[in-house]
């Protein structure tokens, strides 16, 4: 095997590795039998390269594309769509693969590898994923360099392109955050279903469970002003209606008008910056005043409602009560929607508890009183692991297994409150929030997931009663974590023990938080808000167009410089200047050195026209072929070589010949 | 890697004699030692990098239409690294010095070469710098920095008689394939082909005595072979004032020392009708002359040249048969 031989072999695997990384950047798009495919490609045509076996031909390769377009669209329905389309892209990528022969085929490759890792960006936008993001770039201009020039070594190859990539960086940075941006989107785009994350619009028993495992940011919320206190600090999600006995559901399709409210206590003014969560619920903290946004719908029970499901990051400022007072009656479709009656036979002990509960309550709010003591003092216990339920659950909850968790009692408490025709919803949404001290918000987690009730009562309206709070009074002021002895929090706990990692942790949301705010979120309105800064108040494209031009060409001029410095021959030393001037004026008053003579020859000839002059001209030559081409003196050289230079410039010499 | 003698090649043929023309009257001839500057450098992006704007266009219509900032910053990283990429390309090619370039003579039906010396004068090396004479592959060299480099460009001499360049190209396509930067430098070249050596025939004697005629002045030994330009030295008994006194110019008769071979190779002597196969066997014998240094002659219809020996003698005689019948057109 000769250097020769190795060198398009080289080419072949980096390009290979360049196209590897953009499909493992995406493999958990697409079905895994993709990836498998697109790698175990990959890997054959590498090992054919080794054994020189023989490509297929066109026809295997005809009918293998067929195929995998059949596939694709077997498994996605369609070609569009971001998952499809990678999926595509990386399937046919990898047949191109097949006849990767030509260093053409490579650069497509290489440029497969860059477009699979445009499609991971436009998938995820996370700050965790950007080193990988840029890791694959690197790769890929470094794969390019190696197949571009034959006989490139690989770590000369990474060190141009990282080198390339830096000096990219700065205009970059200016193009996008100049870069003329579009309002809206030229075509509409094709969301392909995803794995729901948050709360979804049913509660039953073992769906906040699964949430509270997770540590994943909700959204973060940073208050103007003063936070409201922790037992206030409800952020409202789904608001659910219809219960079968098992399951709690939003009612669907039902839009009342929302009731005339009166707010009481403090206005909470707020910005809150939701996960993408794909879903639609906007979490805002208890009553909205208003929606924040033209797509956000303010429901009749309070929640907001967006018209997409969340795909990207969102902020919107917000203004929110924690109480309220209805200034107008219940309507009769919302009274007979939230009193609907139980699927009749079941709980039938409870429906007989909350029957006694209201006769003995002189009114509705005492009835809401005496069911929460009945709570608290029933030894009633919170646990996130509860016994499963049997056919009666809430029977089964509040006289037997007397374990739960905010689902389960939120649920019971509205099944009693409905068994006495007391008005009443289950509302599910986040409780608490974690302060960040470094950003200056607080963090909602999915495990602040939390479910509670609102029972209406009349002269006040919709009321917030939390039974968990009454259950498990703590659970008001420290998340969930703390309040389970339980395996599930086992390594929360642990990153939660050292106050170093606590920050680190802290820290590293906080960067999450800014780069979401700030990177992610930078949009056409984010653009016009930039550029108000810099007193461009309503740009239209010739100014940013000569802004983008002036950019360009600045940040050209410096990159030339830069690069450029080099590539001139090095400019003459200090020594060299001297002898120039030294023979400058030694021309004054005699010969012209000729190109050919050296010092020393010319020091004879100047000598032969003034012996006047002799020693002193020839002491000065003799000095500076010393200087030039003599052993080095390595301490005092800089040093004898401004001596010379002064010496030379001491030197006058008269025209005339004299003595 | 072949690379294409010219990169505006795919420019139609006419458009691209104009452009030729037009780089040519800008530089003007180039006087070597040149130094490539900015002014005679010219850049365009090759297919790949053509390519590779097409990819960030796809990729900037994505990042606008899904308004995503990340898609968006890695198109405008990738169309600035490519900016970078052009001014790589181009500095690697700028301030390197074309020291020399000639064409040694050579023999038909063989390949030449070029000889070219480039210099880097700067501390920065340079990378796969390509030399390519038209209708040629090119030839790449690294140049370290602060040296010389002598290059060898393959250039086919299929027949006898004088290739002319007038211009050679200096290419880099370093370091990512995407620009590919150039410079033509106008300096003319030419590579004389002498006739190939071919054939049997044996080499003829002297035929000196046949002429009869005898100069004043060379001894009786001395054959008279012919006449040959004055040169500074020579003897003045030996000028031929007759031909001189009637404005030829001055010319010195030339005898053959008595006593070594001499040979005269007369082309009408020769009955082969073909004119190629008579040159080639007049090379044949010039060069085994040549080789056991003998005297030797060339007689070509309007072309006598005297009895002689050494390495130029053998060039003046194979240069007359390479550009016997040929027409200097230039």
């Amino acid at each position: 095997m000769t250097a020769a031989d190795s060198e398009p072999r080289r080419a072949l695997a980096w390009a290979c590795a360049a196209f590897a990384g953009g499909v493992l950047l995406n493999f958990d798009r697409v079905p895994a039998w993709t990836t498998a495919a697109a790698l175990l490609l990959i890997a054959w045509r590498l090992s054919t390269e080794r054994t020189s076996a023989r490509l297929p031909g066109t026809v295997a390769r005809a009918l293998l594309a067929l195929a995998v377009v059949a596939a694709v669209l077997a498994r996605f329905h369609t070609l569009n769509g971001l998952a499809a389309g990678t999926a595509l892209l990386m399937l046919m990528s990898a047949l191109k693969l097949l006849e990767t022969r030509a260093r053409r085929d490579q650069f497509v490759m290489v440029g497969a590898g860059l477009f699979l890792l445009l499609a991971a960006c436009l998938d995820r936008q996370s700050l965790v994923r950007v080193p990988l993001y840029a890791l694959q770039a690197w790769l890929c201009c470094s794969a390019l360099a190696v197949v571009a020039s034959a006989g490139f070594g690989g770590r000369a190859a990474l060190r141009l392109a990282g080198r390339a990539l830096l000096l990219a960086l700065p205009l970059a940075v200016l193009l996008f955050l100049f870069f003329p941006r579009l309002p809206g989107a030229f075509w509409a785009i094709q969301r392909g279903e995803q794995a729901v994350t948050g709360l979804s619009d049913t509660l039953s028993p073992g769906s906040i469970v699964k949430l509270v495992a997770s540590y994943d940011p909700a959204f973060r919320v940073q208050f103007a002003g003063r936070a409201p206190p922790p037992e206030e600090r409800y952020w409202r999600g789904p608001v659910l209606h219809d219960f079968d006995g098992y399951t709690w559901r939003r009612a669907p399709g039902v839009f009342h008008l929302r009731q005339r409210l009166q707010y009481l206590g403090t206005p909470y003014r707020y910005r809150v910056a939701l996960e993408p969560t794909r879903q639609r619920w906007w979490f805002a903290l208890d009553t909205p005043a208003q929606s924040p946004d033209t797509n956000v719908l303010l429901t009749y029970d309070n929640q907001l409602l967006g018209s997409e499901p969340l795909t990207e990051p969102v902020s919107f400022d917000a203004v929110s009560y924690t109480r309220t007072r209805a200034l107008e009656p219940l309507g009769a479709f919302a009274r007979q929607q939230d009193t609907a009656p139980l699927p009749p036979g079941m709980n039938p002990r409870s429906v007989a508890l909350a029957h006694t509960l209201r006769q003995r309550a002189s009114s509705d709010a005492g009835f809401v009183q005496a069911t929460l003591e009945y709570l608290r003092s029933g030894g009633f216990e919170y646990t996130l692991t509860p016994e499963p339920l049997g056919a009666d659950p809430v029977d089964d909850l509040l006289f037997n297994t007397r374990a739960g968790f905010c689902g389960h009692y939120a649920s019971a408490f509205v099944t009693l409150m409905r068994a006495a025709d007391v008005p009443a919803r289950v509302v599910t949404g986040y409780l608490g929030g974690e302060w960040n001290p470094i950003g200056g918000y607080f963090v909602v987690r999915q495990s602040d997931a939390h479910a509670w009730a609102e029972v209406w009562l009349e002269g006040r309206g919709w009321t917030r009663i939390d039974p968990t709070a009454v259950v498990a009074p703590e659970r008001l002021h420290r998340g969930v974590f703390d309040l389970l002895p339980d395996a599930l929090a086992r390594s929360e706990r642990l990153l939660r023990s050292s106050a170093w990692l606590t920050r680190a942790l802290q820290r590293w949301d906080a960067a999450n938080a800014w780069w979401s705010d700030h990177v992610v979120k930078f949009d056409y309105s984010a653009q016009l808000d930039l550029l108000g800064r810099f007193g461009i108040r309503s740009p239209d494209a010739r100014d940013l167009g000569w802004a983008f031009t002036l950019a360009l060409l600045g940040w050209l001029a410096l990159i030339a410089w830069h690069i450029g410095r080099s590539a001139r021959p090095a400019s003459p030393d200090a020594l060299a200047r001297a002898y120039t001037r030294l023979c400058r004026k030694l021309e004054r008053i005699g010969p012209a050195r000729a190109p050919h003579q050296g010092p020393l020859s010319f020091a004879a000839t100047v000598t032969a026209h003034r012996p006047d002059l002799g020693n002193r001209v020839h002491a000065l030559l003799a000095r500076y072929a010393q200087l030039r081409y003599g052993p080095a003196a390595p301490g005092t050289r800089a040093q004898d070589i401004e001596e010379f230079r002064r010496s030379v410039a001491r030197l006058s010499l008269s025209r005339a010949v004299s003595g | 890697m072949p690379a294409r003698w010219s990169p505006l090649a795919p420019l139609p043929v006419l458009v691209r004699a104009r452009v030729a023309a037009w780089m040519r009257r800008r530089q003007g001839l180039d006087v070597l030692p040149v130094t490539l500057e900015r002014r005679r450098l010219y850049i365009l992006p090759t297919g790949a990098g053509v390519a590779f704007g097409m990819l960030l266009l796809l990729m900037l219509i994505a990042g606008l239409n899904y308004g995503n900032s990340l898609a968006l910053f890695l198109t405008f990283s990738l169309a600035a690294f490519a900016l970078v990429v052009m001014q790589q390309c181009h500095r690697n090619l700028l301030g390197i010095a074309v020291i020399s370039a000639s064409a040694p003579a050579v023999f038909a039906r063989s390949t030449g070469a070029v000889h070219l010396t480039l210099a880097n004068p700067a501390p920065l090396p340079r990378s796969r710098v390509e030399a390519a004479l038209p209708e040629v592959a090119a030839v790449a060299a690294d140049l370290p920095a602060h040296e010389r480099q002598r290059l060898e460009l393959p250039l086919p001499a299929a027949r006898r008689g004088i290739v002319r360049i007038d211009r050679l190209r200096l290419a880099t396509a370093h370091p990512f394939g995407l620009f590919r930067a150039w410079t033509w430098v106008h300096t003319p070249i030419e590579m004389m082909i002498y006739p190939r050596p071919h054939g049997s025939l044996p080499m003829p004697a002297h035929r000196g005595h046949k002429s009869g005629a005898r100069a004043r002045g060379g001894s009786d030994a001395d054959e008279w072979v012919g006449l040959r330009p004055f040169r500074d030295g020579d003897s003045p008994r030996q000028v031929d004032w007759k031909a001189y006194a009637r404005e030829a110019p001055l010319l010195v008769k030339e005898y053959s020392p008595a006593g070594s071979e001499l040979h005269l190779f007369d082309f009408a002597q020769l009955t082969d009708p073909d004119t190629e196969a008579r040159l080639a066997q007049l090379a044949r014998w010039v060069v085994d002359a040549e080789a056991h240094g003998e005297r030797y002659g060339v007689v070509l219809p309007g072309v006598r040249l005297g009895a002689d020996r050494g390495p130029e003698h053998r060039h003046r005689c194979l240069a007359a048969l390479a550009v016997f019948g040929i027409d200097d057109r230039r």
